[in-house]
């Protein structure tokens, strides 16, 4: 049977950023997640709160903090730590996050030529955070034929003044495809492909002046080029510096859909920190537990290959995910459940799940649901029970989109919410450390 | 395909115009076409859009209505072996197994091989051992099997062939053309404006006789000539399932209900089905009632149905008539199952005085062709055209040496014979690659996503357009320079039209894995795609269909 002082039920963002804090102070932590989160298809930046109307993500979490029941309750004052701590974590791996939490919220195009509005981005996202000046020139350039980026198609819709949330746009946009080294006539390649590719010093370099020449051939400065998240998966700070370097216009990476480059960058620098610090790190494994007549949850057993594998540990962070990442299933059209625990689902009756528009601005009722806890992070008996509002599980936090009575997507607070409920469920769990 | 580009001042002159693009429409098209008529067929949506394409994909034996309809079973069953000739591209030899659950009545399941016989619908007992040796998944408490020549048939492969056909002959289709008038000069229809909806353009057609094919929606086509013919639409939801848990259609061995009928499709499966009479074919929602119905049923088929993935709910508006004939005269008993699915050619002329107005109203999808071939018949007679009907004869165009089993292998072994193997892929579910897409964008534009899926299947997999609805509309896009049309939607409007379309689908079975789904592609396309950046609040579409 494997021990640990902490299981860590989950490896995206809240469920690392518990394991490395633990680690860090000491503890031995074993992270066991059923697939990867997140982290791979999430956008890259670090999104803390953006309301369509709120000026600053500052301002955004400071207003959900006051909704009832809103996660940023508890949370909020956590957050300026929590960042200051993933700022270092990145630093150390070359990476740097630009942007603070009361900057003004920007339009950052995307990868369907919309934009979605952020302050905090990683560097090769962050060209994209300073307003346009009406000189500007925007250039989305692309390879040619890569399916997940099409430049057209992008600088076509960014040419609707209301694809930029009434704020201003460049000057003039313009659209480029150009064919990169080798791969004439390759068209099946994902954005793991090409970043990799991007990894290699001699094969960017040739990549990079053959961008720099079409971008130079539409467009002088000032301006800026927008390019697919595909500038590096191992080695993106060189990648970055290479394209600074050799590109006329400030270039910035565009999300795209699933799989995330810059999520994977991530997700490997966490990786490393938890590594570094002795954490063990298990993917593939769906785990069950159950609380014992003490309120307490013992192991996590997972059917393995061969045969059963068994966790004995003395806690447990619980960050699975919402709906999304599979912490909490719908088994038909009315019931909601925990996956690990079968901890009680606080949510929306059933009939009420989802609004009748699949892109209401407000969203869907069902976005909240998720796991009550107290201020402890610890999961709580349901309203209306005996128990109203008392622990059911005390040696069980939980963090990161499993919390509810958050709207991690129409709210953006996703990131905010995970990073500080891992930093609060790791200093709740310290004294289990030895 | 030619467009109308403006108001012309001479009006287009045909012998026929035929109104609704559905399978019907389109075989009478066909029809007329080899008969030597030059004809002109209206579609106020897609081709096949509307019941044609939302139907369960059975090819009919005919056992199904062996007991309620003999004379809807005779037809199917001549019919059904018509278009394993004519159209063998378009049907998936699957078989069909009618099997005697312990919930079905002794005396019907006694009685069905002896009523197939009564109409000539082949029926062999399958042995039980071989049954559940080839569908695994099958309740092991069914007692009885029949095996009868059911099969699953691609309705827009059909209809698209059927057009073709008829184009080589000198008819023309046009979709999104909608019937917005028509001029009545005593009892004659003189004139037909006919309103182009996506340039909105108006034009005039003088046809010597017109022929309403519209299914449910006859009624309107009826009224714009001043004739009142009331339709009684049934409607009938169907889920989708991620997998063939089996490769035969699978049916019950008693009189027809709700939830079944398994018939498997491409890649999937689709339970069937329904019938709920509804006041409009265009509004109509999937109830949560109707799903729970459909599994309860489809449990006795298929006992672990309820944990197999559901990708989305539809419904088609069935085209009945006689329904509203009966209620009208106080005859109707039993819901509309007990009304015939046999079709009928309304002669306005002989019933309310309109010398060239046609109507042909209910039917089903297997007997298309016969019900074209009775309208024809009555259109030629009108004209004093005496040229037989040659469809039951001729093959299709673009049939080849047939389909077969259908695996989705197929597609991928095509395509790399032809040296793509490394052409992008836009819809991994489907595999439907970029040339794929080009071509059907060649012949098709400008249309609409929602087209591009009826035509490629692209957005039909398990992530129902998750990954690559963008990259369509990015492809289309890089060929028109971020329009689908001058004087259409710009790409972005499209890409929120189809996520909303593929919702109304996922909405009504949105639990288990399908919701998780729905969560990631909301994740995707709103949070980091940014598409709420497209949505003007309000600007939902009221359309109701599934």
């Amino acid at each position: 049977m494997a021990t640990a002082d902490v299981a860590v039920v989950g490896a995206g963002l809240a469920g690392l950023t518990a394991a490395i804090r633990l680690a860090e102070a000491g503890a031995r932590v074993h992270v066991l997640a059923a697939g990867h989160a997140t982290t791979h298809w999430a956008p890259g930046g670090i999104d803390l709160g953006a309301l369509p109307d709120s000026r600053t993500s500052q301002e955004a979490i400071d207003r959900l903090a006051m909704v009832p029941g809103h996660p940023y309750g508890v949370l909020a004052a956590e957050l300026p730590a929590a960042l200051a701590w993933l700022r270092a974590v990145l630093a150390r791996e070359g990476f740097e996050l630009e942007g603070a939490p009361g900057d003004p919220l920007r339009a950052i195009p995307t990868a369907i030529g919309a934009t979605r509005l952020a302050a905090l981005l990683p560097a090769g996202m962050a060209g994209a955070l300073p307003a346009w000046a009406p000189d500007e020139t925007l250039v989305v350039c692309g390879p040619a034929g890569f399916r997940d980026f099409w430049p057209e198609a992008i600088a076509g819709a960014l040419r609707r003044p209301s694809s930029w949330r009434g704020q201003t746009p460049p000057g003039r946009i313009e659209a480029v495809s150009v064919e990169l080294p080798g791969l004439a006539g390759r068209r099946n390649l994902s954005s793991l492909d090409l970043a990799r590719l991007f990894d290699d010093p001699a094969w960017r370099r040739a990549a990079l002046e053959g961008i720099a020449r079409a971008v130079a051939a539409r467009s002088r400065a000032p301006g800026r080029v927008a390019l697919p998240a595909i500038l590096g998966l191992n080695d993106h700070p060189a990648a970055l510096a290479a394209a600074r370097e050799i590109l006329p216009l400030l270039p910035f990476e565009v999300a795209l859909a699933p799989p995330s480059v810059p999520g994977l960058r991530l997700y490997a620098v966490l990786r490393g920190a938890l590594r570094r610090h002795g954490g063990r790190l298990q993917v593939g494994e769906a785990v069950h537990g159950t609380i014992d007549a003490a309120g307490r949850v013992a192991e996590l057993r997972a059917p393995a290959a061969a045969r059963e594998f068994v966790l004995s540990a003395g806690a447990v962070v619980l960050a699975t995910g919402g709906i999304a990442g599979g912490g909490i299933v719908a088994d038909g059209p009315a019931t909601l459940r925990e996956e690990v625990l079968g901890l009680p689902v606080d949510g929306p009756p059933a009939g009420n799940w989802l609004s009748d528009d699949a892109l209401s601005p407000a969203g869907h009722p069902l976005e909240t649901a998720g796991i009550r806890t107290d201020r402890h992070l610890r999961p709580v008996a349901p309203a209306g029970s005996t128990a109203d509002g008392r622990p059911i599980a005390e040696n069980v936090r939980v963090a990161g989109s499993l919390l509810a009575g958050q709207r991690y997507l129409r709210e953006r607070c996703g990131d905010g919410v995970a990073l500080a409920s891992g930093v609060l469920a790791a200093r709740k769990l310290a004294g289990v450390a030895r | 395909m030619a467009r109308m580009t403006g108001p012309t001042r001479l009006p287009r002159i045909v012998d026929v115009l035929i109104v609704g693009g559905g399978a019907t429409g389109a075989g009478l098209l066909r029809d007329l076409a080899r008969r030597g008529l030059r004809c002109l067929l209206v579609e106020k949506g897609d081709l096949a859009s509307g019941t044609s394409g939302r139907y369960h994909g059975l090819l009919h034996s005919g056992a199904r209505y062996i007991a309620r309809d003999p004379q809807a079973a005779r037809e199917c069953i001549a019919e059904n072996a018509i278009l394993r000739r004519i159209a063998p591209a378009t049907i998936e030899e699957t078989g069909g197994l009618y099997v005697a659950t312990p919930d079905d009545p002794d005396d019907y399941v006694d009685a069905f091989a002896d009523r197939c016989d009564a109409v000539n619908v082949p029926c062999d007992d399958e042995p039980l051992a071989a049954l559940f040796r080839r569908e695994p998944a099958l309740n092991r408490q069914i007692r009885r099997a029949y095996r009868v020549p059911d099969a699953s048939l691609e309705p827009w492969q059909l209809v698209e062939a059927n057009l073709r056909d008829a184009a080589d002959r000198g008819s023309q289709a046009l979709p999104y053309h909608q019937v917005v008038g028509m001029e009545r000069n005593g009892g004659f229809v003189s004139s037909v404006s006919i309103a182009d909806l996506r340039s909105g353009t108006i034009e005039r057609v003088v046809p010597r006789i017109i022929v309403s094919a519209a299914g449910a929606w006859a009624g309107r086509v009826a009224a714009l000539a001043g004739i009142e013919l009331r339709m009684s639409p049934g409607k009938g939801t169907m889920l989708v399932y991620n997998q063939r848990m089996t490769d035969t259609v699978i049916a019950r061995c008693k009189p027809p209900g709700d939830g079944d009928i398994m018939v498997p499709v491409h890649t999937v499966a689709i339970l069937g089905t329904t019938d709920i009479p509804v006041e409009d074919p265009d509004h109509y929602e999937v109830t949560p009632a109707e799903i729970e119905d459909l599994i309860y049923e489809g449990e006795k088929l298929f006992p672990d149905l309820r944990r197999m993935r559901i990708l989305r709910a539809y419904a088609g508006v069935r085209p009945l008539y006689a329904a509203a004939e009966f209620a009208r005269s106080g005859e109707l008993a039993g819901g509309d199952r007990a009304i015939s699915r046999a079709h009928a050619v309304i002669d306005h002329e002989s019933r309310d005085g309109v010398a060239n107005f046609v109507s042909i109203v209910g039917g089903k999808l297997t007997t298309y062709r016969l019900m074209a071939e009775q309208t024809a018949d009555v259109v030629c007679a009108k004209l004093g055209v005496d040229q037989p009907c040659t469809t039951a004869d001729e093959v299709l165009p673009g049939q080849g040496s047939g389909r077969g089993y259908y695996w989705l292998g197929d597609r991928l072994a095509a395509h790399e014979a032809t040296g793509g193997g490394d052409a992008a892929l836009i819809c991994e579910c489907e595999l439907v690659t970029r040339p794929m897409l080009e071509a059907f964008l060649d012949e098709r534009m400008p249309c609409s996503l929602d087209d591009v899926r009826r035509g490629t299947r692209l957005g039909m997999g398990p992530c129902q357009g998750a990954f690559c609805t963008f990259r369509a509309a990015g492809v289309m896009a890089a060929r028109t320079g971020g329009t689908v049309a001058a004087q259409a939607e710009p790409v972005e409007d499209e890409l929120v039209a189809f996520l909303r379309e593929r919702y109304r689908g996922t909405r009504p079975i949105a639990w288990g894995r399908q919701l998780q789904e729905l969560w990631l592609s909301t994740g995707i396309y709103w949070g980091a795609l940014g598409l709420d950046a497209f949505v003007s609040p309000g600007s939902e579409a009221g359309d109701g269909h599934g």
